[in-house]
Order: C-alpha cells, then sequence, then structure tokens
C-alpha cells in the first residue's frame, strides 16, 4: 500500500473518529443561560451554587484555582532562579501591582529558560545527548508552559502563540525515551525550525537576560 | 404594527446584528446566536473531547467565553470562525487538564511513545487510529481533526489556531507521517 492510499484509507476512516451524536442544545443552553444569570447577578466573587448550576461552578473554580496556581509558579520561577532578590534591574520588575506586568515577567524568564534549554536540546542532539534528562527537563518546562497557557492574565496574542508553539516542541521532547526513534528527533527539529520558535524565543527575551541556570 | 416573530424560528439577521443585539442585553439575541452557532462548535469540540459530558461543559464554556468577549470581537473573521478558536482553546486547555489528571496516575516515563501502538493492540483500522489521532500531539491533533475530520479550510483553521494557513499545512503533513507511522504495520498486513 503506498502513502497516498494508506493516507486515502486513514482520512476514510478518520471520519468516524469520536463521531459527534446530536447536539443537546436545549440542555447546554439551559446551563449556559444559568451561568450569564448568576455572573450577572454576582459581578464580583464567585456565583452560590445551586443544583443547576453545579457545572459551571467548578469551571469559575478552576479559573481562580489556576490563577492561584499560575501565581504560585510566577513565584517558583522567580525565586528559584535567584533573580528576585539579586538583581535590582530584574527586582524592578516584579515590583509592578497589576497581573498583566506580573504576568509579562513569569513569561519573559520561563521563555528566556526555555531558549536556553532548546540551545541545549539542539546541541545535544548533535552529540546523540541521553534523552532523558531533556525529557524529564522539558516536562519542567511544560508545566510552567501551561500555568502560563492557561492564566487569564494570558492576553499577549504573540506571546500566546509562542508558548502554543513551544508547547509542542516541550510536548514532543517530554515523550523521548531511549525507545525513540530517529524520525522522533527529527520531527522536533522541524518543529523548532519551521515555527521560527528559536528566532520568536530570541526576540521574545531581551539580550543578556536569558537565564543559563536551572534548567539542565 | 409590531411583527410577532416565532422565537423558535430561524434568524433571519445577520451575525453583526445579533451582535449589536446582544451587547445591547437582549437574551433573544444570545439565544438566537447560540443556536446559529451551537452545531458547528459542537461537533468540533466534540471531535476533540471524544465525551459527552466532556463536550457539553467545554461547549457551555465556550458560550460563556463567547458572550463575555464579544464586545472585543472586531469582525476580522467571521463569527463563526472567532467561535471555533474560542472552542479550540478551550479544547486544549480542558485536554491539558485531562492530561495532567492521567499524568498523576501513570509515570510518564512508563508512558508509550509518541505515536507507537502494540502491534497486537487491534487489528481494526478505526481503532487504531483513533488511539494513534490521541497519540498526537495537541498542535497536530487539532489541525488534523479540523481538516481531516471536520473539513476546515487551512485558511479556516488558520484564523481559528492563530496561525499561518502554512504553518497548518505544515502540522497537517507531520501529523499524516505520525499517522502513517503509526499505522505503518496495517499497511503492511494490507498487502500481504
Amino acid at each position: 500500500m503506498t502513502d497516498d492510499e494508506l493516507d486515502e484509507r486513514i482520512r476514510g476512516a478518520a471520519r468516524g473518529y469520536n463521531a459527534p451524536p446530536e447536539t443537546p442544545r436545549e440542555e447546554m443552553w439551559a446551563r449556559i443561560a444559568e451561568a450569564r444569570r448568576a455572573h450577572a447577578s454576582t459581578p464580583t466573587g464567585p456565583a452560590p451554587a445551586t443544583p443547576s448550576d453545579a457545572r459551571v461552578i467548578p469551571l469559575r473554580r478552576w479559573r481562580l484555582v489556576g490563577l492561584a496556581a499560575a501565581a504560585a509558579a510566577i513565584l517558583a520561577v522567580g525565586v528559584g532562579i535567584g533573580r528576585v532578590s539579586t538583581d535590582p534591574q530584574v527586582s524592578s520588575w516584579v515590583a509592578p501591582s497589576t497581573k498583566g506586568a506580573a504576568y509579562r515577567v513569569a513569561a519573559q524568564e520561563h521563555l528566556g529558560q526555555s531558549e536556553a534549554f532548546l540551545t541545549l536540546f539542539r546541541a545535544s542532539v548533535r552529540r546523540d545527548g541521553d534523552y532523558r534528562l531533556a525529557a524529564a527537563s522539558a516536562r519542567q518546562l511544560l508545566a510552567t508552559n501551561r500555568l502560563l497557557l492557561d492564566s487569564p492574565a494570558a492576553v499577549d496574542r504573540k506571546t500566546r502563540l509562542l508558548l502554543e508553539d513551544l508547547e509542542l516542541v516541550l510536548a514532543e521532547i517530554a515523550q523521548l525515551s531511549p525507545h525513540s526513534r530517529a524520525e522522533d528527533l527529527k520531527l522536533i527539529r522541524d518543529g523548532i525550525e519551521h515555527g521560527d520558535v528559536m528566532p520568536r524565543l530570541r526576540t521574545a527575551v531581551p539580550a543578556g537576560s536569558a537565564p543559563t541556570q536551572g534548567v539542565l | 404594527m409590531a411583527e410577532v416573530r416565532d422565537p423558535y424560528a430561524p434568524e433571519p439577521v445577520s451575525d453583526a446584528e445579533l451582535i449589536d443585539r446582544v451587547l445591547a442585553g437582549d437574551p433573544g439575541a444570545e439565544r438566537a446566536l447560540y443556536d446559529a452557532h451551537v452545531d458547528r462548535v459542537f461537533r468540533l469540540v466534540y471531535r476533540m473531547a471524544g465525551d459527552l459530558d466532556r463536550a457539553q461543559d467545554w461547549v457551555q464554556e465556550t458560550f460563556i467565553r463567547a458572550f463575555e468577549k464579544l464586545g472585543d470581537f472586531r469582525g476580522e473573521s467571521a463569527l463563526s470562525t472567532w467561535l471555533c478558536s474560542i472552542a479550540m482553546s478551550v479544547s486544549l486547555n480542558g485536554l491539558r487538564k485531562v492530561k495532567r489528571f492521567r499524568e498523576r496516575e501513570v509515570a510518564l516515563d512508563d508512558a508509550l511513545p509518541v505515536g507507537f501502538t502494540p502491534r497486537e493492540a487491534d487489528p481494526d483500522l478505526k481503532t487504531r487510529l483513533a488511539q494513534a489521532i490521541e497519540d498526537l500531539p495537541e498542535g497536530y491533533r487539532a489541525v488534523f481533526v479540523m481538516h481531516d475530520v471536520e473539513g476546515f479550510t487551512h485558511e479556516e483553521i488558520g484564523r481559528a489556531l492563530g496561525v499561518q494557513p502554512g504553518t497548518s499545512k505544515a502540522q497537517l503533513f507531520r501529523a499524516r507521517a505520525k499517522l502513517r507511522q503509526a499505522l505503518a504495520d496495517f499497511a503492511g498486513d494490507r498487502n500481504g
């Protein structure tokens, strides 16, 4: 079977992938309307839990939990690389009172770490390095990347797109194992090259601010 | 005399008019906007979720977010595309949370590598394919589902996912390559 023939068979079979049932529009609308009413009546603070909005409230709480987790990660990133208390120039960044400014600081630190990691990773691929360490490091970065992506403060479209492309690359590296094949590495390299991830990381991180420790 | 309109009849108004009415606080317009777009959003979200409860939660979240952010919609893309972009964002975030939850139970080091499916897992192409699609990196999976399963164009995918159409094409190419790789033994079996 040729690649084209296999592609055709795959496309045919894929039409049945997670085939959706009939849209439960009334059921969903009831919950949406309830959530809208709750939102309108309680503009600040969480909405009261009632049986009918039991599925809506957890989503709201997820956002608060995500915000708290993101704040913890931001602090961990800042403290973990020893920059908050030691570099007066950086300390002045961390001072801003707005959530958006704190997010930008955390994102920049993360992007700097990611740039350093990917640079080392590309070098290790050329040296046929040990991918278990790279996978472990990628998982750490992936966790921070996801917190940043999930944060309600993630409103900067350019940074968000970069984080999404970065996530793809980090997720692939995180899944490397001693059984991984050359094809997997090639796909990761292609992912870094095709998305211009490295140039975009360098652009996003001011010269001289990229951390080189704490990742590997 | 004011015309009496059947609330369940198809809305004759444009998306732009509906948006204006929603922003003016007309709850009937919210319902009309929902009715006009929910089928496409639900199909897409269900394809990503593969689970009815989860899909309903994510569609609900999509429309709640959409109504909250409707004032930011600039009309640079079709409203349906904008809604699909929110739906994909909600779905991908949801899938990440599901994945994180699962990772607490199964260490990543013990998980199967990307695209690898045990040869003896299931001889049925659809079952094997479903697993291979689940194993795709989420960006590839999103593009594959949108293009090859739901029939979105690369331009629509680009606008919905915030990437260039060329990136969408490249990711589709790589998704197909990964699927071919995952199903290579199946192709071999068919050859004899």
